[in-house]
């Protein structure tokens, strides 16, 4: 297969000719999903450099397990899949490193967000695309790990409340109730960041 | 409204909720402002969330990004090197010394604890070291009429002494 043929082939076919050894159809891959799978990775690590390293790494365990692939999903699906359970796992590391606490985490989770007045008029109305991603972009660092993890896997990999369970190793009240906080979070930093305009 | 009744609000903005469950949330919206002032602002946050990944861009050219991954790839396949064999001395030197340190202090324990007794007398036993070679220990058990000579060859010391004598001069 030539690099034009390489370019031009779908997903399914660059899939097969790498599960043989080509290396040049799995750069192809690479270079087709390398933007989404970045973005996944820093969605939920908040952090350029750990977001490269990670996307990287979930290349190359793409590679090493190109073989398990059957086709169930997309290749797309299967590769965010890869990098998500890379991205849990370093955000375990690190919480056992960290000194915060189970406890502290579940407070917050059970009682201030149903406290916090709803916001009325939609915080992000009118405003420019780039605008808007900016002012998500800054009130997603401003969550807990958990919390953007859930809603994360919820709004962009469209996971149900069971199967984030699943992947995050928590229950389905807890998806529930973290998902919950982290909106209600989300609407009351973004109307924060409109009075301040 | 109550925490339970909350998560059921957000569980039927997300489809989450069965069919019978999801037409009585509905038939309580339609009643309770509260509950649909609530449901608007999850349902706005939602949607200010969409899209918010399609402009993340990998910060690494395509050619950068590959070669850093192919290069990983082939160091993860590339077998590791097998280390090279150790030199026959080498291995031989390596059980060679903790051997000739416990056996001299098997020789030294077995004359110190000795039995003193009638019939021990100055020489009864001994260690003796040959001057030609400082490798070498005998011992002489003159009660039982045994000799028991210890050469700890090839001796470490050797090429010590050499290296001595030229540092000498």
């Amino acid at each position: 297969m030539t690099a034009t043929d390489h370019s031009s082939a779908d997903d399914r076919t660059l899939v097969r000719a790498a599960q043989r050894g080509d290396m040049a159809a799995f750069e192809e891959l690479v270079a087709r999903h390398r933007d989404k799978i970045y973005a996944r990775a820093y969605s939920m690590m908040r952090n350029e450099e750990e977001a490269v390293d990670l996307s990287q790494e979930a290349w190359v365990k793409g590679w090493q397990r190109l073989r398990q692939f059957q086709g169930e999903a997309s290749f797309g699906t299967w590769m965010t899949r890869v990098v998500i359970n890379l991205c849990l796992d370093q955000l375990r590391k690190q919480k056992r490193q960290r000194t915060e606490s189970i406890e502290a985490m579940d407070e917050e989770s059970g009682g201030v967000e149903r406290q916090m007045p709803v916001v009325t008029s939609n915080p992000t109305a009118g405003l420019e695309r780039a605008e808007l991603r900016q002012r998500i972009d800054r009130a997603l660092a401003l969550l807990s790990h958990e919390h953007r993890t859930v809603l994360v896997l919820h709004e962009f990999e469209e996971m149900e409340y069971k199967e984030i369970a699943r992947t995050m190793g928590c229950s389905i009240g807890t998806v529930m109730s973290r998902l919950f906080y982290a909106r209600r979070k989300l609407a009351a930093l973004l109307a924060d960041l409109k009075k301040q305009d | 409204m109550d925490f339970d009744a909350q998560l059921k609000l957000q569980a039927f903005l997300d489809g989450e909720l069965p069919e019978g469950e999801a037409s009585k949330v509905a038939d309580w919206l339609a009643r309770d402002r509260e509950a649909a002032a609530l449901l608007e602002e999850l349902r706005n946050t939602r949607g200010a969330m969409a899209g918010f990944e399609a402009g993340i861009q990998l910060p690494e050219s395509r050619e950068f990004f590959w070669s850093k991954v192919q290069r990983e790839i082939q160091r993860r396949e590339t077998p590791a090197p097998k280390s090279a064999p150790t030199p026959l001395l080498a291995r031989l030197r390596r059980f060679l010394a903790p051997a000739s340190a416990l056996a001299v202090i098997l020789v030294a324990g077995a004359v110190l604890i000795r039995p003193a007794g009638p019939f021990d007398h100055a020489h009864t036993a001994g260690i003796e070291t040959a001057l030609a070679d400082s490798g070498a220990f005998t011992y002489h058990d003159y009660s039982a009429g045994a000799t028991l000579v210890w050469l700890s060859y090839p001796a470490d010391n050797e090429v010590a002494d050499n290296d001595e004598a030229g540092t000498i001069e």
